[in-house]
């Protein structure tokens, strides 16, 4: 009688046990699954704003052609189709995700002093308040905040792995140009740059998907 | 605290080294620390040395806080030459700290001055947290502008002293940053260019000299902060075939890659300012056009549109976009139309009903018509043709809020007789549903509304009433009349309170009537005059006199004020009148029109005005000037009348002074004494001037005493005398009388002669008669000569004026009397006879003896008092004989 009363006990007591420990593994996959959608949500925040950006820099970057074409006067449409050397390419390199953006940063870094001189050289060319410096200049922090922006991004989405500095070195810039040369020049830097952005924009957009949903998967797959 | 108190001194020792080092002219008082900055509400201690002198010691030192000596208790003796105080900063006024020396001895006092330090004490308080940072980043065309713009609440006090700056600070990403300085509570910060999509953090940190506060941080992506412009080009467009919705499109702002917005719609009919808000959640979208649905047909809406960041608590919603205005498309009519009537009664045996109505409620469209049915009752209400009344109303007049009222037929109803008047309304789509209305025979045959009330409260009259015995009501019509408007609401038969719905005007009266309907049939109306908001009359009412003023009073009378300038309910009139010292005032009730004003002075002018009071003010009307009299009228009428007859009697007195002689003549003749009359007889031997009579023998009294034979040439020259007295005075014969000198003249003109000769001739015809000459007509027109004649003229010298029977000798024809009497002079003769008898008969018997005793018998007999036998006993009794012949015949 005793033996089977102590039996009852521990039965009950193994019961209550494993329910708790049930109620315990439920809450704890459910916090599981919120944290991981919180972090996907991360994830995607943080490939969103540089693709935001992207796209309105690409906006911009449009019409600063059109206003470039049209400061440039006569034959503006030929300047666009003759090529430039020592011209950043608009490609972006790379196999991994981290590769990408690594390329996609040292990119944008590389337009910096080719912008730089483009403004110099149409300062030099255009009224002092002329709309294309206005714009050139706004599309030259608009690269500026991009490239930030890409660098916080690789930060936080691969904070183990250190953004490689362009290994070229130093940008090459063109010599001493005459005027037809530097309207040449500057519209092919900006030509070239609405090229990197349009790319930019389609592998951000690539790489939300990739990088997202392979972390959800790793979440997933950890559970 | 000792490491401070440390650093002082040695501050302190420093200073103090600095001043031995000058030369003598210095203080030798020294203290420290030198103009600090402190916090209100703390202690402060300052520390003074004696440097250079031996003179004094720390205890003949003392401070002084705003020239007020710190108590001994706060004072730290340091050392022999070293004193401290700690005073605590209470108030916001900087003041002076001083260090003074009380030492009287003669080097203190001649260098009073070197004996003394100071330390200016700047109050303030420490900088407290900026509170509720807001930044905002509006629209500049189509991008975002580079300047932000953030606000903050200053939280704390600061004073003149320690005065408080703000620093806004911006810091974008890679240590990005921006900040602006102001004493305000709100600055902006410029970027080259927004920085759309980049974190920002942004704060203000609040600076002065006793320390720094920093507010929360805004951390937050750039667009957060961005407004921009209200959607552009809203437009509004009615679908045919759906008069219940309106379709709405725009454009977006700005870009989608500046902002990704979501939009928020808004309408309401058009004059209405009750918005009606689409569900957020069917607008939050990045959408560009959207269908309103559910709206009234044939009703112009206002729309609105806004955005903002689509996403949730991200940026600021743009200001409301311009109105779009459209109307929706027509519908049937969808109500009944309001049908109401005006009544004028035309006696008591008839009446004219209009009708009048207003379009359905939910018109759906332009009314064009109203068709109307009138059936009587004997014919049971049925079996009316239907007359239509079109309606001339512009599209601009339908498009306001206002329904119209619409005359619609004028009926003429005899008494007792009931009609029914139905109505439908018509637009261009269909007809709405009947409206019927019973005028009853018996118009008040139904009981009114109980306890009527209405008052103004805020910009509405408010009506309350209790239900009438009756309680078959089927609902309830307000009717409203002004001067010139006029307008009805309709109630459901629960309401007891409501509020008319109409506009109605400041200061007008209106006449507000509850009417019960009881199954369509109108009940007797409960009515009252109430005013929105009452005024102070435009003008008071004019005053004048009823009648004329007496001399203490007068009663002043008005018109009411015409409604359209009384503005309110007349509480009370005022009387105000003046003599030009002192003015008066008499308070009457509203309903007085006239008004007594008593105790005025005599004589004197008063101007009066009236001022109509209402509980908003007074108005004065026009002044009116009276004058009292100076008696009562009954005085002066008995004044009048007394100074009249003072002024006849006068007059009467001053009349009988200058004509005492022609009043003399006329009431009192001077009748000569008969008793002194002579009876002159001249025969033809008497002496010419034997003729000629004394005036004192004149009063007697001359009877001839004729035969009768005679009296038909008496008769005779009566009748010659006639055409004698027209031919009056043509010779000196005809002229005779007494004293006359002609014994010739004529019996009747002989009256004016006189002895004043012939210049009175001309006033014979005037002059009594008083005597005739009676002669024998064969001496008619003869003058008497010289030779003996046994003719006799008498006469009498009497200026008696004649009897009546002399003066219609017709009568002396008829009676062929020989006598005549005169009663009236009766006595006078009889006096004259009595008083002068023996002096004229003593003339008479000196000049005529032959015929003295004989007129003495004559006379005698004709004495009333003894009537004589000879004459005929109807014959009237004359104290003269008739003289008839005049002369005997010779």
């Amino acid at each position: 009688m005793n033996g089977h009363v102590k039996n009852m006990h521990f039965q009950k007591f193994m019961e209550s046990t494993a329910r708790l420990l049930s109620f315990l593994l439920l809450m704890t996959v459910d916090s599981t699954k919120t944290v991981a959608a919180s972090r996907n949500q991360q994830c995607e925040n943080a490939l969103q704003q540089p693709w935001k950006l992207t796209r309105l820099a690409q906006k911009e970057s449009v019409l600063l052609i059109k206003t470039y074409k049209a400061s440039q006067g006569e034959m503006s449409e030929l300047f666009c189709k003759v090529s430039v050397s020592n011209i950043p390419d608009p490609n972006i390199s790379g196999l991994e995700p981290s590769e990408r953006i690594a390329s996609i940063y040292t990119h944008i870094q590389a337009f910096s002093p080719h912008f730089k001189r483009v403004y110099e050289q149409q300062t030099d060319l255009q009224p002092p308040k002329s709309a294309l410096l206005t714009e050139l200049k706004r599309v030259s922090d608009r690269r500026r905040d991009l490239a930030s922006l890409i660098n916080n991004m690789y930060h936080k989405l691969f904070p183990n792995l250190p953004l490689p500095e362009p290994a070229d070195g130093p940008t090459t810039l063109p010599p001493p140009q005459n005027v037809f040369q530097q309207k040449v020049y500057g519209c092919v830097v900006l030509k070239t740059y609405k090229e990197l952005l349009s790319n930019i924009a389609k592998d951000l957009r690539t790489l939300k998907s990739k990088i997202c949903r392979k972390r959800r998967q790793m979440n997933t797959v950890s559970f | 605290m000792v490491s401070a108190r440390l650093f002082q001194l040695f501050g302190l020792a420093c200073l103090a080294s600095l001043f031995l080092a000058r030369d003598e002219d210095n203080n030798y008082l020294v203290t420290a620390p030198q103009n600090p900055f402190l916090e209100i509400g703390t202690n402060f201690t300052a520390t003074c040395m004696i440097t250079n002198t031996a003179e004094v010691t720390v205890d003949d030192l003392y401070w002084n806080l705003s020239k007020t000596t710190v108590s001994k208790e706060h004072y730290i003796k340091i050392n022999r030459t070293t004193l401290n105080v700690t005073v605590p900063i209470i108030n916001e006024e900087p003041g002076w700290l001083h260090c003074l020396c009380n030492k009287k001895s003669p080097d203190v006092v001649l260098n009073k001055s070197k004996f003394m330090g100071g330390i200016w004490l700047r109050k303030g308080y420490r900088p407290e947290k900026p509170e509720n940072l807001s930044c905002i980043a509006v629209q500049e065309k189509t991008y975002i502008s580079p300047t932000i713009s953030c606000e903050w609440k200053a939280v704390g006090r600061q004073t003149n002293e320690i005065p408080t700056t703000y620093w806004l600070i911006v810091k974008g990403m890679n240590e990005n940053k921006y900040n602006t300085s102001t004493p305000n509570n709100r600055a902006q910060v410029s970027f080259d260019t927004y920085p759309n999509f980049m974190p920002l953090e942004i704060w203000v940190e609040a600076h002065n000299k006793l320390g720094t506060a920093e507010s929360e941080h805004l951390k937050n992506e750039a667009n957060f902060f961005v407004k921009t412009n209200p959607p552009s080009e809203v437009k509004a467009y009615s679908e045919k075939g759906f008069p219940l919705s309106l379709f709405i499109n725009w454009t977006h702002p700005i870009d989608t890659v500046y902002v990704k917005l979501m939009y928020q719609i808004r309408f309401c009919p058009l004059g209405s300012h009750n918005w009606t808000y689409v569900p957020l959640a069917d607008t939050d979208k990045y959408i560009q056009s959207y269908r309103l649905q559910k709206l009234i047909p044939d009703t112009v809406y206002t729309t609105q549109v806004r955005c903002k960041n689509h996403l949730k608590d991200y940026g600021y919603w743009s200001n409301w976009s311009t109105n779009a205005t459209e109307r929706t498309s027509e519908c049937r009519p969808s109500s009944k139309p309001d049908l109401w009537k005006t009544t004028i009664e035309n006696g008591i045996t008839e009446r004219y009903v209009q009708l009048i109505c207003k379009e359905p409620q939910l018109s759906n469209g332009r009314i064009s018509r109203f068709d109307v049915r009138i059936n009587n009752k004997k014919d049971e209400f049925k079996n009316g043709s239907w007359e239509s009344i079109p309606v001339n109303k512009s599209k601009s007049d339908s498009s306001s809020n206002q329904r119209g009222i619409m005359k619609l037929k004028k009926i003429f109803l005899p008494d007792k007789q009931s009609v029914k008047a139905c109505v439908t309304a018509s637009n261009s789509v269909g007809t709405s549903p009947e409206a019927c209305l019973v005028i009853s025979a018996k118009p008040h045959e139904h009981t009114p509304v109980k306890e009527l009330k209405v008052w103004p409260h805020g910009d509405r009259l408010h009506l309350e009433w209790n239900i009438p015995n009756n309680t078959a009501v089927s609902e309830y019509v307000i009717e409203w009349i002004s001067d010139i408007h006029m307008d009805w609401q309709r109630e459901n038969r629960t309401t007891r309170h409501t509020t008319i719905k109409g506009n109605l005007e400041r200061f007008v009266c209106y006449n507000v009537s509850v009417y019960p309907i009881y199954m369509r049939q109108i009940g007797k109306p409960a009515r009252k005059e109430a005013y929105l908001e009452q005024g102070a009359p435009l003008q008071g009412p004019s005053v004048e006199l009823n009648g004329y003023p007496g001399h203490d009073v007068a009663e002043v009378m008005w018109k009411e004020i015409p409604r359209k300038i009384r503005r309110g309910f007349i509480t009370e009139y005022k009387i105000f009148y003046t003599n030009g010292t002192k003015i008066q005032v008499v308070t009457v009730p509203a309903n007085t029109t006239s008004c007594f004003l008593k105790s005025l002075s005599a004589n004197t002018r008063y101007d009066v005005w009236i001022e109509a009071s209402t509980i908003r003010g007074s108005a004065k009307g026009s002044n009116h000037s009276f004058t009292t009299l100076k008696y009562e009228s009954i005085e002066g009428t008995v004044v009048g009348v007394s100074i009249g007859f003072l002024f006849l009697v006068l007059m009467v007195i001053l009349l009988c002074i200058y004509k005492k002689d022609v009043i003399e003549d006329n009431f009192w003749p001077r009748i000569p004494n008969p008793g002194e009359s002579t009876i002159g007889n001249w025969s033809p031997d008497c002496h010419l001037t034997t003729e000629i009579p004394k005036e004192h023998c004149l009063s007697g009294i001359s009877v001839l005493d004729v035969g009768v034979c005679d009296a038909k040439h008496g008769f005779d020259e009566d009748k010659a005398s006639l055409s004698l007295k027209k031919d009056k005075y043509l010779s000196e014969e005809h002229s005779s009388g007494i004293g006359g000198s002609s014994c010739m003249s004529s019996p009747r003109q002989s009256v004016s002669d006189s002895d004043e000769g012939a210049d009175m001739v001309d006033t014979t015809a005037s002059t009594v008669q008083y005597s005739s000459v009676v002669a024998s007509s064969g001496y008619k027109g003869q003058t008497p000569s010289s030779q003996p004649q046994h003719s006799i003229f008498s006469r009498s010298e009497s200026t008696q004026p004649l009897l009546d029977s002399e003066e219609n000798p017709d009568m002396l024809v008829q009676e062929g009397s020989q006598h005549f009497q005169r009663f009236p002079r009766r006595s006078r003769f009889t006096q004259g006879s009595e008083s002068k008898d023996a002096t004229g008969c003593t003339q008479l018997d000196d000049e005529q003896p032959d015929f003295c005793p004989f007129e003495e018998d004559t006379e005698q007999t004709t004495l009333p008092d003894s009537p004589s036998t000879d004459v005929s006993p109807a014959a009237p009794i004359s104290s003269y004989m008739p003289q008839r012949g005049g002369y005997r015949p010779q």
